[in-house]
């Protein structure tokens, strides 16, 4: 594990109830993060001041790392925005998702990953994915079953549905990208620029190196001449844009106001 | 975790030799990715959660020895944190945990040490988490994680799914049951519903199915004892409090929510309060405070 030049840092009523909550979601929006803590101060600690999510978050990583799990931070791939999980950091006995699922359930998801990260685009067709039906291991699968399947890892966070297709969600990223790295070492793709998995994305067409939508927007950032940082061709494709946590701060204002008042329910 | 498809315990050699190739052509390092030292733990095949098998993230070293001898430092941490795991995530689905498949899916060649694992384990889960591991009943080799933090109005709101149903449908019968002198009829527990627009055979907006709610949710959780009344016919049934209704909250905590919902004050109900404050006074006795996990 990391060395021991960490501190080990200190849990109080706040950090529990913060980490009990954050549990109940697979994944966090940064902005659902920091609202979380701040109702856990208020719970707890009224009158504190609201430490820095980044520490916060260190100092409960920090105590963490014994039970070989952390909260980890990513960015969704297709419009960059920051996610938090809660990760395993050792491959045990148990898992999220292999306690949630059966294991013809699991087969399919290994499919449909594998059909993933071999795509070009980083999407694969349901109609892919539910074809490997018959070779899946376990209990025997039926189509109109998978399908359902398919919809309970979509719900679940693990998998993204566009039309049809699916990519995998930030979530799986987050808790999977060593797994997935060493089992697909020779199809996994690596963004150009940030070096992490990389399943949808950008590619130059002449060398074929490729990068993350958001690592696009952070690069070229006001570059009205876009050139492939290997080969210096000129990118072709459309520069998307950055998310701004500011501008979403002022628009999440209102939105929050509206959330609050839904039941949260998965 | 998936398991990867070669290497299964086995074929440790093999698979060592596969993750070392790889591991070459990614010099560059993983962002955030663990360090090399990602252990794992041995497992026997008897596992049914085979689908991750023994396979790690990036362990160099081996299975840890089969059996009895000195285990490392690393190897019982990591068993524990194995442990807590299983704990939460059995315990978010509010399935109490029994001892056997403690045994089974998690200490397997450790099970002479079981009782220490546990006792760390259960140490971790309340300093890291505010969960206490009790047993559900004494003896009964089963164990459910009781949260020390008091669930406020305003979680809901953060949370990700529903919670332990501190208000709604639960809540309601629990305080229907007691109210009515801790036992009472499903046929009457339908009764009231119904005049609150929850129906045994219809569909609900908020709850869904409340009739597998009542009669097979909350009984498989604990929070309510289902039996069948002998002799009767049309055949009924009666509901009680469930063994983990008692650890999570409180005959007062619960006359206090019926209270608030009429807009009264718990001592309306002379004979409720008085049994309330019975109850009390057993839970500040220092013997009923919640068993310890037993070897």
């Amino acid at each position: 594990m990391q060395g021991s030049t960490r501190k080990m840092g200190i849990m109080t009523d706040v950090h529990r109830r913060f980490l009990q909550l954050l549990m109940t979601h697979g994944v966090l929006e940064e902005q659902d993060v920091k609202r979380l803590q701040k109702h856990c101060y208020q719970v707890h600690d009224r009158n504190a001041t609201v430490e820095k999510l980044e520490d916060f978050i260190n100092n409960i990583n920090s105590v963490l790392e014994s039970l070989y799990i952390e909260i980890k931070k990513g960015v969704t791939e297709d419009d960059g925005r920051p996610i938090y999980a809660l990760v395993n950091l050792a491959t045990t006995s148990v898992s999220k998702m292999a306690t949630d699922f059966a294991e013809n359930e699991l087969d399919l998801f290994r499919k449909a990953l594998e059909l993933i990260i071999d795509s070009e685009t980083g999407f694969a067709s349901s109609t892919n994915i539910l074809n490997l039906v018959d070779q899946l291991k376990g209990k025997k699968m039926r189509k109109k079953e998978a399908e359902q399947v398919l919809q309970k890892f979509a719900q679940n966070k693990w998998l993204i549905e566009k039309e049809g297709e699916f990519t995998l969600h930030g979530r799986a990223i987050l808790e999977m990208e060593q797994y997935i790295r060493e089992t697909y070492p020779d199809s996994v793709k690596i963004c150009n620029i940030c070096h992490s998995l990389l399943i949808q994305g950008q590619s130059c067409e002449t060398c074929g190196i490729k990068m993350h939508l958001p690592c696009v927007a952070k690069y070229f950032q006001s570059n009205s001449e876009p050139r492939c940082p290997h080969c210096n061709d000129y990118w072709p494709h459309e520069i998307p844009e950055v998310f701004d946590p500011e501008k979403e701060r002022e628009a999440g204002i209102s939105k929050s106001n509206r959330k609050s008042l839904r039941s949260r329910q998965h | 975790m998936l398991q990867k498809p070669r290497s299964r315990g086995r074929s440790s050699a093999q698979a060592e030799k596969d993750r070392d190739g790889s591991r070459d052509k990614d010099a560059r390092a993983p962002r955030g990715g663990v360090a090399d030292e990602a252990p794992s733990t041995s497992r026997g095949p008897g596992g049914s959660q085979e689908a991750l098998g023994t396979s790690s993230q990036g362990a160099r070293r081996a299975q840890a020895a089969p059996t009895v001898g000195p285990r490392t430092q690393k190897q019982l941490e990591l068993k524990v944190a194995e442990l807590v795991q299983f704990l939460l995530i059995k315990d978010q689905r509010k399935i109490p945990i029994k001892r056997t498949d403690i045994l089974k899916h998690v200490i397997g060649d450790y099970k002479d040490i079981f009782p220490d694992l546990l006792k760390l384990a259960s140490e971790r889960l309340q300093y890291v988490f505010g969960y206490k591991l009790v047993e559900l009943e004494p003896k009964s080799n089963t164990y459910i994680l009781i949260n020390t933090l008091e669930p406020v109005e305003e979680d809901a709101e953060v949370r990700g799914d529903q919670g332990t149903p501190t208000t709604g449908l639960l809540m309601i019968v629990l305080g229907l049951i007691f109210m009515k002198g801790n036992t009472i009829k499903e046929t009457e527990v339908w009764d009231f519903l119904r005049r609150l627009g929850v129906y045994p055979t219809k569909k609900h907006l908020i709850f869904g199915d409340p009739k597998k709610l009542i009669t097979e949710d909350f009984v498989r959780q604990r929070y309510l004892e289902y039996r069948r009344i002998p002799h009767t016919d049309p055949v009924d049934y009666e509901f009680q409090w469930g063994p983990r209704t008692n650890l999570e909250t409180s005959k007062m905590k619960v006359l206090k929510f019926v209270a608030k919902v009429h807009n009264q004050d718990p001592k309306d109900w002379p004979a409720q309060y008085c049994e309330a404050l019975a109850d009390e006074e057993k839970r500040a006795r220092p013997e009923s405070s919640g068993p310890a996990p037993s070897s």
